[in-house]
Parts: structure tokens; C-alpha cells; sequence
């Protein structure tokens, strides 16, 4: 395990040797839930992170887990269900099967506020609502189809728990509907600067972006949702339809972000590195680099006139004449590098701690296997 | 007899939701009119004649003719490719300098065009020049521009 | 030789740099199946990326075709005579048979070009993506290298045969 230099990295937890795509948190911090391959592994975490269930009723990759208010852990995975995992008093869980009805992979889940409801979206070009039939005791899914055109990759409620925004690879920020009748009340949703009226799986608005949507999520108190696309871009929509954006600082996309708070905003992918953004009402702009290697890092160093005469005076002789061969052949500055705390894409932000809508610790998981928290 | 296993059912189906390559070019690009692009290729050369090659890249940057059919492309394309090859290697810096993202943008459109095509070959080391000029300046990011953006020059 | 080969290389580092940000994705098509969507026929257009040629002149070229979980790169070897063309065709040949323990080495090359690798977001979840990029820069010199090498041995030895079967008829 490399210990970054870097203020900003508060603990790195190297659990598994898998891609983690997904991680999430219970409520009180105490229990953290990792996709790993199949299964999804449930650690307590203190006071050591120790292991406490493993959930392996998937038969193909687990691609997201959320945990709910209450300690319900749902899962979905490209075998094309879901299940929701109640946890019961011995410490074991439960597993319940959604009928999702898709027949594709499922590829993001994110439950409601409320904790009574949760959206997976697929590369069946379908949202589906789950939500809990007591009658029946199963959980049910209505779904929402139109207008999506190609696999939907991520996922976003509102405070409220109505309005769902969902980001897909057809290049789309679109925001439903997500009201279930008997569940959510109107009065949520009343003098919400997105509509007036929110039928189920209606469109409320549709904002084109062009290049995959990777992740968003919403700002429910400044009514926008920020968003990262393929094109390296931060982009934030509000109610207006209008759409303010800013690039990556190195140019790789991003696969992540998270609002830290009303002003500012962390986004992570392929440069394996957080970058904060500052969002006001007119624009979002590059803030800092946390967890930045110093030199070399991922983002190829073309070789400028300039930087050429300095490196002759840190080495000589033949070791001068190598480098200089090196720099000639290969195109690159330097081969040592040093490295960040993610060795590899980071792929999900979550809240690590928090009061108030300020995130005062952000938790990351990357490809590399890692949980990384991060101080901001 | 026609092969039936081999027929795509999903494709008759209008529910299936599928994009082809049509569908993917972003709803705000018009039809460009020819003569307006015959009109730019004449201002192009003449710049590029008068060896103010500044004003030529400005102007062939700033509105690309995304909307016109391909033969008009490979018309203009031309015109564009002439000037790129006719600027001297020393002044390629100072011409990439003075763009704009979204020109860098599109002027990344126009090498990697230049050099898929064989016209364009020949002249690979200059317009490999350019190439190396401009991720000096502007890094991946208009590579990664080009990779997901549907309108092609 | 390398005043040019360099900004060729970086050409290439950099776009391969910006092509390789795969994801895991699931067909769209296949139910259950996640197959790299740039080998197969595909039928939504959306998860294709522009392909990218980058030529250093017409005999040496690289495509890099990209898409949302793989990637192709295909490299044209410079063969300027027959000589070059038979040696290249028998190293990358040799190479291919032997692709299982190269990982992204595609086992044939496609039409036009000497080699292809084929990497998807497998190797780029393993890998690292930086040095998967020197890997293949690091070919593109050395294959070069290699056949000016193996074509100067060949001659070198044919001069030898020759001067060697000639001394008979020296009296």
C-alpha cells in the first residue's frame, strides 16, 4: 500500500484485489457495503474494518449497492435483478427479490430519501421504480421507458423523492417523475420551479449533453443537479433549462462527483485524483487538485522547448545523453512517477462525513480495489 | 430463399429504441448551404495566398461546415488542408496560440481527418507537427473532445 | 531517424491516452453478455467513438478505434521493400500465434494494417492505464528496430553465402 504525501488523504482501506464499482455507507457510518465481483461484502468498520456478510445471490457482476436509511441494502447486477437485503438481529441478512422485469444487466440503484422506494436503471433502456407491496409482501417496479434510448448509467434523487434524474449513454440529463401514488404526497412537490404537475415516468426536462453521462447528483436546495460526461466535462442544469459547464483540468473525463457543499464540488475518474470545482449561479470553475502526484502521473508530458534545459542540470554525462535518448524516442518527460492514493479510476463518491449539507469527508472507491477518504 | 435466421427482428421493431449513426448528430446542426461554403473555401484560399495564415485558421475554425454533405466537406477539407501544409513548422506555435478551446477543438477534427485520408498522409509529418503544437498547449482534452463529439468535419 | 518519430509517438500516446477511459458496460443486445462492443456488429451506433488515424506517412499508421468498454488499435509497420514486407509478415504472424500471453494482442490483424491489439476495460481494471500506453509506444520503436535489425542480419548473411559459394569459382 502507497501512503500518498498528500494532506488530503485521510485513510486508505485496501480491501479487495477486484474493481470495487460501487461502495456505499449506513446511516451512522458504522457499516460500509462493497461490490466485489459477485458478491457484495458487508465490513463493520469498527474498530477494525473486519468482514461481517458476505451477499451471493447474484450469479453475475455486482454493479451497484446503496444502503437505505434504515439499514436495507439493496443490490443489482448485470445477471438483471436486484435484491433488497433486510438485516436481521443476528447480524445476517435477508434476501428479498425485485421483480425489476428487465432483460438486460442492471447497472445503477439509488434508494429514495425516504427509504421506501429505489430506482435501477439498465442497459434494458429502462428506470425501474421498486417500491414495497405490503399485501403482497414483494417488492414491485413500475417502469419508465420513454424517451430513454440507450443504457442508463446513473442516478440521482431529489430530496423530495419525486423528481429522478438519470444520466445515460445516449448523451442525455433527463429528470422524471418518480411518483408513486400512496407513497409520496403532492404537497412535497408543490411550488417546485420544475412543474407543476408530476405524473409518473413523465419527462419533466431533457437537457443534451452528447457523450456519455457517467455520473450526477442532485442539489435539492439550489434545485440543480451537477453532472460528469465522457467529454471531460462538469456541467451543472438547473429548472430554467439552462446548462453551465467547465473541463477537467488534465482533459480525462471524470466518472464521479459528489456537491461537498452549496459552493463546491468533487469530481474523480480516469486522472485517479479528486478535483474540487467551485459552483456559483453563473459558473463553475477549477478550485484545486487534491491528491495530485507531482510529477509524471497519468496525464502524458509532451516535451516543451523549455523543460528540456532544465533537466540537463540535474543529470550529466551519459546519464544526460540517455535521458535526452529517451525523451527522443519515447515522447515523455520523466519515467518516475509518483504515486496517487487511487491507482486507478475512481468511480464513486460517497459522503463520509457530514452535518448540515457540508461534507467535511468524502469517501472514494476506484478499480484499484481501494476505499480512500479524502478530507476536503 | 432468403437466409430468415440471420434477419435482425429487432430492427423492425420500433420499440427496440435503437440510435443509428443518423440519429447521434445533435439536433442543432443545420444544413449548411454549399454556396455559403464555396464562399468561405474562396476567403480561405485568399488568406492563405496572402500568407495570413492566422486569419485563415481563425476563420476555418470558428464555423466548420458540420451540416453539409460530404462532397462539400471534401471540398473544403481540401481548402483547409492546403493551408495547414503551408505553414512553416516555426510559426505553427504561434498560430496554435491564439485559438480558442472550442477552435482547438475543431482544428483537431481537421488532422486527424487529414491524416485518415491519403492526401493527408503525404503530409503527415506537418500535420503531426500541429498535432504535437497543439496538445503542448491544450494537453488530452481535445482528444478527448473529438473522441465523443458526433460532428465531423 | 527520431525528428520525426517523436511527434508521431506523441501523437499517439496522447490519443490513446484520451481512448482508453473504458467502463464495464453489459450489452445492450445480448441479454447476460458483456462482449467489447467495437469487435461486434453493432447496432447502436451511440457506443462507438470516433475512430482516430494518426499517420506519420502512408506506410506508417496507427487506427485507434474506441468505444465504450474497448478499445482497437491497429499499427502499420513501415515496410518499405519486399524484404521488409516478409519479415513483418512473419514477426507479427509469430506474434499473433502466441497472443494468449500478450493479453491485448488481437490474434488477427484487421485488413490493412501489420498488428492490432484489443483492449478492454478488463485490462484497464488490471493494468495500469499509463503503462499499458508505454507498452504499446514501446512496440511501435521497437518493432521498427527490430526489422531494419533482422533485414541488415539477413543481408549480412547473404553476403556471407554468397562470398562463401562464389570462393569456389577463385582460383
Amino acid at each position: 500500500m502507497s501512503f500518498s504525501q498528500d494532506k488530503s488523504v485521510a485513510s486508505v482501506l485496501k480491501l479487495v484485489k477486484a474493481p470495487i464499482y460501487s461502495h456505499c455507507y449506513s446511516a451512522d457510518r458504522s457499516v460500509l457495503a462493497i461490490s466485489c465481483d459477485k458478491n457484495c461484502l458487508v465490513y463493520r468498520l469498527h474498530p477494525q474494518p473486519q468482514l461481517i456478510a458476505t451477499l451471493a445471490d447474484h450469479d453475475k457482476l455486482v454493479t451497484a449497492v446503496d444502503i437505505s436509511i434504515h439499514g436495507r441494502i439493496v443490490t443489482c447486477s448485470q445477471d438483471r435483478n436486484a435484491y433488497v437485503w433486510e438485516p436481521m438481529s443476528n447480524g445476517s441478512y435477508k434476501p428479498t427479490l425485485v421483480l425489476l422485469r428487465i432483460n438486460r444487466a442492471a447497472t445503477s440503484v439509488s434508494w429514495a430519501p425516504s427509504g421506501y422506494k429505489f430506482a435501477v436503471g439498465s442497459s434494458a433502456r429502462i428506470i425501474a421504480v421498486c417500491y414495497y407491496e405490503q399485501e403482497n409482501n414483494w417488492w414491485v417496479s413500475k417502469h419508465i421507458k420513454k424517451p430513454i434510448k440507450s443504457t442508463v448509467t446513473c442516478l440521482s434523487w431529489h430530496e423530495n423523492g419525486v423528481l429522478l434524474a438519470s444520466g445515460s449513454t445516449d448523451g442525455y440529463m433527463r429528470v422524471f417523475s418518480g411518483f408513486i401514488k400512496g407513497l409520496d404526497s403532492k404537497e412535497v412537490v408543490a411550488g417546485s420551479p420544475w412543474g407543476d404537475k408530476f405524473p409518473f415516468g413523465s419527462v419533466i426536462r431533457e437537457f443534451y449533453q452528447g457523450s456519455y453521462v457517467h455520473d450526477l447528483q442532485w442539489r435539492s436546495n439550489q434545485e440543480r443537479v451537477a453532472f460528469v460526461a465522457h467529454d471531460g466535462t462538469l456541467n451543472i442544469a438547473d429548472s430554467q433549462g439552462n446548462i453551465i459547464s467547465v473541463n477537467s483540468p488534465d482533459g480525462l473525463p471524470f466518472q464521479a462527483l459528489l456537491w461537498v457543499n452549496d459552493a463546491q464540488i468533487i469530481c474523480g475518474g480516469y486522472s485517479c485524483h479528486p478535483v474540487m470545482f467551485a459552483a456559483d449561479f453563473q459558473s463553475v470553475r477549477f478550485l484545486k487538485d487534491l491528491d495530485k502526484p507531482n510529477k509524471g502521473g497519468n496525464t502524458p508530458q509532451s516535451t516543451p522547448a523549455d523543460g528540456q534545459e532544465e533537466e540537463e542540470n540535474a543529470f550529466s554525462g551519459i546519464s544526460a545523453l540517455r535521458k535526452f535518448k529517451e525523451l527522443d524516442l519515447k515522447g515523455k518527460v520523466t519515467a518516475d512517477e509518483q504515486e496517487s492514493a487511487h491507482e486507478n479510476t475512481i468511480v464513486q463518491f460517497r459522503p463520509y462525513a457530514e452535518s448540515a449539507g457540508n461534507v467535511s469527508q468524502v469517501s472514494s472507491c476506484g478499480l484499484d480495489g481501494k476505499i480512500v477518504i479524502y478530507a476536503v | 430463399m432468403e437466409d430468415w435466421r440471420r434477419i435482425d427482428i429487432d430492427a423492425f421493431d420500433p420499440e427496440s429504441g435503437r440510435l443509428t449513426a443518423q440519429d447521434l448528430i445533435p439536433p442543432y446542426v443545420q444544413q449548411t448551404d454549399p454556396q455559403a461554403v464555396q464562399q468561405q473555401i474562396s476567403q480561405l484560399k485568399s488568406f492563405a495566398t496572402s500568407g495570413d495564415i492566422n486569419s485563415a485558421l481563425q476563420l476555418a475554425t470558428s464555423d466548420p461546415p458540420y451540416g453539409a454533405d460530404d462532397s462539400t466537406k471534401a471540398l473544403y477539407f481540401r481548402a483547409v488542408l492546403e493551408t495547414l501544409t503551408q505553414v512553416r513548422q516555426a510559426d505553427i506555435a504561434n498560430v496554435v496560440k491564439q485559438l480558442q478551446p472550442q477552435q482547438q477543438d475543431v482544428l483537431i477534427k481537421y488532422l486527424y481527418r487529414g491524416m485518415s485520408i491519403p492526401e493527408g498522409q503525404r503530409q503527415g509529418g506537418i500535420l503531426l507537427a500541429w498535432f504535437e503544437k497543439l496538445t503542448q498547449v491544450a494537453g488530452v482534452q481535445p482528444v478527448m473532445h473529438y473522441l465523443t463529439d458526433r460532428r465531423t468535419v | 531517424m527520431s525528428q520525426s518519430l517523436r511527434p508521431y509517438l506523441t501523437a499517439v500516446r496522447y490519443s490513446l491516452e484520451a481512448a482508453l477511459t473504458l467502463s464495464n458496460f453489459s450489452s445492450q443486445e445480448v441479454e447476460r453478455h458483456n462482449r467489447p462492443e467495437v469487435e461486434v456488429p453493432n447496432t447502436s451506433a451511440e457506443l462507438l467513438l470516433q475512430p482516430i488515424h494518426i499517420s506519420r506517412n502512408e506506410n506508417e499508421q496507427v487506427l485507434i478505434e474506441s468505444s465504450v468498454n474497448s478499445v482497437r488499435v491497429s499499427i502499420k509497420v513501415k515496410q518499405a521493400d519486399e524484404i521488409e514486407q516478409i519479415l513483418v509478415h512473419k514477426f507479427t504472424r509469430f506474434l499473433e500465434q502466441r497472443a494468449e500471453s500478450f493479453y491485448i494482442l488481437r490474434r488477427s490483424p484487421m485488413p490493412g494494417f501489420s498488428i492490432s491489439f484489443l483492449i478492454t476495460n478488463k485490462h484497464t481494471e488490471t493494468m495500469k492505464t499509463g503503462k499499458l500506453v508505454d507498452f504499446i509506444i514501446e512496440f511501435m520503436e521497437e518493432v521498427d528496430k527490430e526489422i531494419s535489425e533482422m533485414k541488415l542480419f539477413l543481408n549480412a548473411r547473404a553476403r556471407f553465402v554468397a562470398e562463401a559459394y562464389l570462393d569456389q569459382f577463385v582460383y
